[in-house]
């Protein structure tokens, strides 16, 4: 495949791959030394060149790093996930320290998640069983959702500023929206089972093969970017998974199934309303299509794999698409300590 | 554990996928999931003799009211939640669907909470938990209650069974189906080489467990007072009394006490009195939901439903049923022998428990703590719903989690399910 670009996070292994929403050519990698175990991270900014992949700096933190965030409000802010459990937001027109760091999960914080909307605010889960709202001028955070399990991912609808979601080892799928009144129920307003059995809608399923899988940890979700009530999950039982929240109960839409081990990390597109990015601890990132716009209305059918890219050679944990520019651009971070940039058009067909 | 390693073992959790090894299997049944399907109160009545117990004048729907009441007023849950209620009985005339929804009313269920009554031998009790989880899980009801009952006092006897027609007869193991119990456990004691002896020697122990588990109080919180009336057979007087107690438990039994009685079936054959079952009267009683259901209303929760499995023998091998069924529900949950730290297994003979255990390898110590049907009954559709109790709260009282629940049936079948104690 060519036209791919590579660099080097050498001596740090890759967790996660963000796109500034501001600059067509800055990426941010967040990264920690073995394996995110023991050890420092390091917060990659890096500046694509006409010489290749520049780092323009780096941040370096005392202990892991496994997600990051761009601030939609502020092109230079950035907030990371840390291991120790703190929250960091780094000013890239300030060197070496970051500007606020709030230290309230009891542990390793696993997902930062900006508010699309507002913009305002941006949201932390943690293996603690909670998820945060922060907002960068304060410094305390502004709520707390507890999950009661270990919470792998947390977003924000891009659609509303005050619905979010997460995803959690004891299988499930949480829909919050702030604006129910504060109660016992924590704003939780959905609670859905990842690992269901399938669709309901359709003829073929009817009465069909309605299948039930055991739970499993879910590592990683995101919101669909055209279509405000679709989800796509992934996680240690390799099937990336898409729900329509209109209908909790009715369990998966799709299924996507062709990954060798867990999926660690899925990205919808922003270009294309029905094709997903996953990354795997088999190495592999693939490219698929949940069928919705190549289907007819309420037959489910047409999911399927588009393409695979075998580049990393060690667990694949970060992918993010380039929203500037050609529709197939995106990165991808691995514990291969590397960072690649390429397009998806170059591989469809493949695997 | 040091941080590291924390996060290490999370991160190899993420690579052990749905293709687990063992270890991880029984981690995976700890982990509570907001839909797992929890038990949040089960108990029974005490079990009393056929004939001349405590309950001999208890209609089965009465020993059913009592564990309904119980049930209610132990788990302080809203009769008007529970939608359905599932009843295992084996001998009453018409399955007893009539008299068990009057009997869920008396109780104190309203009219909106659905009954039914089924009937799968032996493991009717169990059957109608596992029915009642399955419903929870597919969504057709939320609160459920599973339950079984037999008064083997007035419902034992010949007529249980219905004439065979001559194309059933006509069957080599279709007419298997009705040789009576004690003919074909004592057939299969000589098929399989099980010696007296050892049988004797198991249903011994069966004995003295149970005995010590009555004395020290074992049994006191499975068990739910039930207050009856009761003619006494000398003066044929009626009185009320209050049975919290299990009466077929003896002391003083020794193997080589039991070695004495006659055999019951054929007289050179190794089955008796001493080395069965006995016919008892008996009801219990088991509250179903799922977890998220239970923490939203506050219910304590004593254990979770896992998986069941049911398989099916030759009619005159009906005693090896645990044996076929308990591998199959330990390869639907992905456990072995090891991973489980309690069996019960009822003791229908101590012929076919002791082959079945000795088959799959079981260590003794983990089968039938508290002793089983051989010391304190067998009411046939009740044993499947007692067994939970029994399980959960051995399992709770000695800190332990995984259990299994199995029991060969009538015309060659085996059930078995797996619970989890929290």
């Amino acid at each position: 495949m060519n036209g791919m670009l590579e660099f080097r996070t050498q001596g740090y292994n890759g967790y996660a791959v963000k796109y500034s929403p501001f600059f067509d050519s800055r990426i941010a990698v967040a990264a920690s030394a073995n394996y995110g175990l023991v050890g420092n991270g390091r917060l990659y900014i890096l500046g694509l060149t006409a010489n290749g992949i520049q780092a323009e700096k780096w941040y370096d933190t005392q202990d892991s790093l496994y997600d990051t965030a761009w601030s939609e409000a502020h092109e230079n802010q950035i907030a990371v996930a840390c291991g120790d459990g703190s929250v960091k937001l780094f000013d890239v027109s300030v060197p070496e320290f970051p500007v606020m760091s709030w230290q309230e999960h009891n542990r390793e914080v696993y997902a930062v998640s900006w508010n699309l909307v507002t913009k305002d605010t941006f949201a932390s889960s943690s293996w603690d069983g909670t998820i945060k709202v922060w907002s960068p001028n304060r410094p305390a955070s502004i709520l707390t959702l507890p999950t009661h399990s270990c919470t792998y991912s947390t977003a924000f609808s891009p659609h509303s500023p005050s619905v979010l979601s997460s995803v959690t080892s004891d299988s499930h799928l949480r829909i919050f929206d702030l604006r129910t009144p504060a109660s016992a129920s924590n704003h939780l307003v959905h609670l859905i089972p990842i690992h269901g059995p399938g669709s309901t809608g359709g003829i073929s399923s009817v009465g069909g093969n309605r299948q039930n899988f055991p739970p499993a940890e879910v590592l990683t979700h995101d919101w669909n970017k055209y279509r405000d009530t679709v989800i796509a999950t992934g996680g240690v039982d390799t099937i990336a998974r898409t729900f329509d929240i209109r209908n909790p109960r009715g369990g998966p839409t799709t299924l996507l199934e062709g990954h060798q081990y867990a999926i660690r990390k899925l990205a919808w597109s922003p270009h294309l309303s029905d094709v997903l990015l996953t990354a795997s601890y088999d190495m592999s990132c693939r490219v698929w299509t949940d069928g919705s716009t190549t289907a007819h209305p309420g037959i489910i059918g047409g999911a399927k794999q588009l393409g695979q890219m075998n580049r990393h050679t060690e667990f694949a944990t970060g992918v993010d698409w380039c929203l500037f520019g050609a529709e197939g651009w995106c990165a991808s971070t691995a514990w291969d300590e590397r960072l690649l940039v390429w397009d998806v058009r170059a591989i469809m067909g493949q695997g | 554990m040091s941080a590291a390693q924390q996060r290490l073992t999370q991160v190899s959790g993420h690579l052990g996928g749905s293709s687990s090894s063992s270890g991880n299997a029984r981690a995976k049944l700890l982990e509570k999931h907001p839909d797992d399907i929890v038990v949040t109160a089960c108990l029974r009545t005490a079990f009393t003799k056929g004939g001349k117990g405590g309950f001999k004048d208890t209609a089965a729907a009465d020993l059913l009211v009592g564990a309904f009441k119980s049930l209610i007023e132990r788990s302080k849950i809203d009769p008007a939640l529970v939608e359905d209620i599932a009843v295992g009985s084996v001998l009453a005339p018409g399955g007893g669907a009539t008299e068990f929804r009057a009997a869920a009313l008396v109780a104190g269920f309203p009219v909106s909470a659905a009954v039914k009554s089924l009937n799968r031998q032996c493991s009717s009790g169990l059957q109608a938990c596992v029915d009642i989880a399955n419903a929870i899980s597919s969504g057709m009801i939320e609160i459920g209650v599973g339950a079984g009952v037999e008064s083997m006092s007035s419902q034992y006897g010949p007529g249980a069974v219905t004439e065979f027609s001559e194309l059933l007869e006509a069957h080599p193991e279709s007419k298997n189906c009705k040789v009576p119990m004690g003919v074909l456990s004592e057939k299969m004691a000589k098929d399989r080489n099980i010696p007296r002896s050892i049988q004797d020697a198991f249903a011994a122990s069966s004995y003295q467990k149970a005995l010590k588990a009555q004395q020290t109080g074992l049994f006191d919180e499975e068990i739910a007072p039930l207050t009856v009336k009761y003619e006494d057979p000398k003066t044929e007087q009626w009185s009320e009394i209050t049975v919290s107690k299990d009466d077929g438990i003896r002391p003083g039994i020794t193997a080589e006490s039991l070695g004495k009685i006659k055999p019951a079936f054929a007289k050179d054959g190794s089955i008796h009195a001493g080395n069965a079952s006995q016919i008892s009267d008996g009801a219990a009683a088991v509250l179903l939901m799922k977890r998220s259901k239970a923490e939203q209303l506050g219910q304590t929760i004593l254990g979770k439903y896992v998986a069941a499995s049911v398989a099916g023998v030759a009619p005159l091998l009906m005693g090896i049923g645990p044996w076929a069924a308990i591998p199959k529900v330990f390869e639907k949950t992905g456990i072995n022998k090891d991973d489980v730290d309690i069996f019960e297994i009822n003791e229908a003979f101590a012929s076919q428990c002791c082959w079945c255990a000795n088959e799959l390898g079981i260590d003794p110590k983990k089968i039938n703590p508290k002793g089983g049907a051989i010391a304190f009954g067998h009411p046939l559709g009740c044993t499947g719903a007692r067994q939970v109790s029994t399980l959960l709260y051995e399992l709770r009282r000695t800190g332990q989690k995984v259990g299994v629940t199995s029991m060969c049936i009538g015309t060659g079948m085996g059930m078995a399910a797996v619970w989890v104690a929290e």
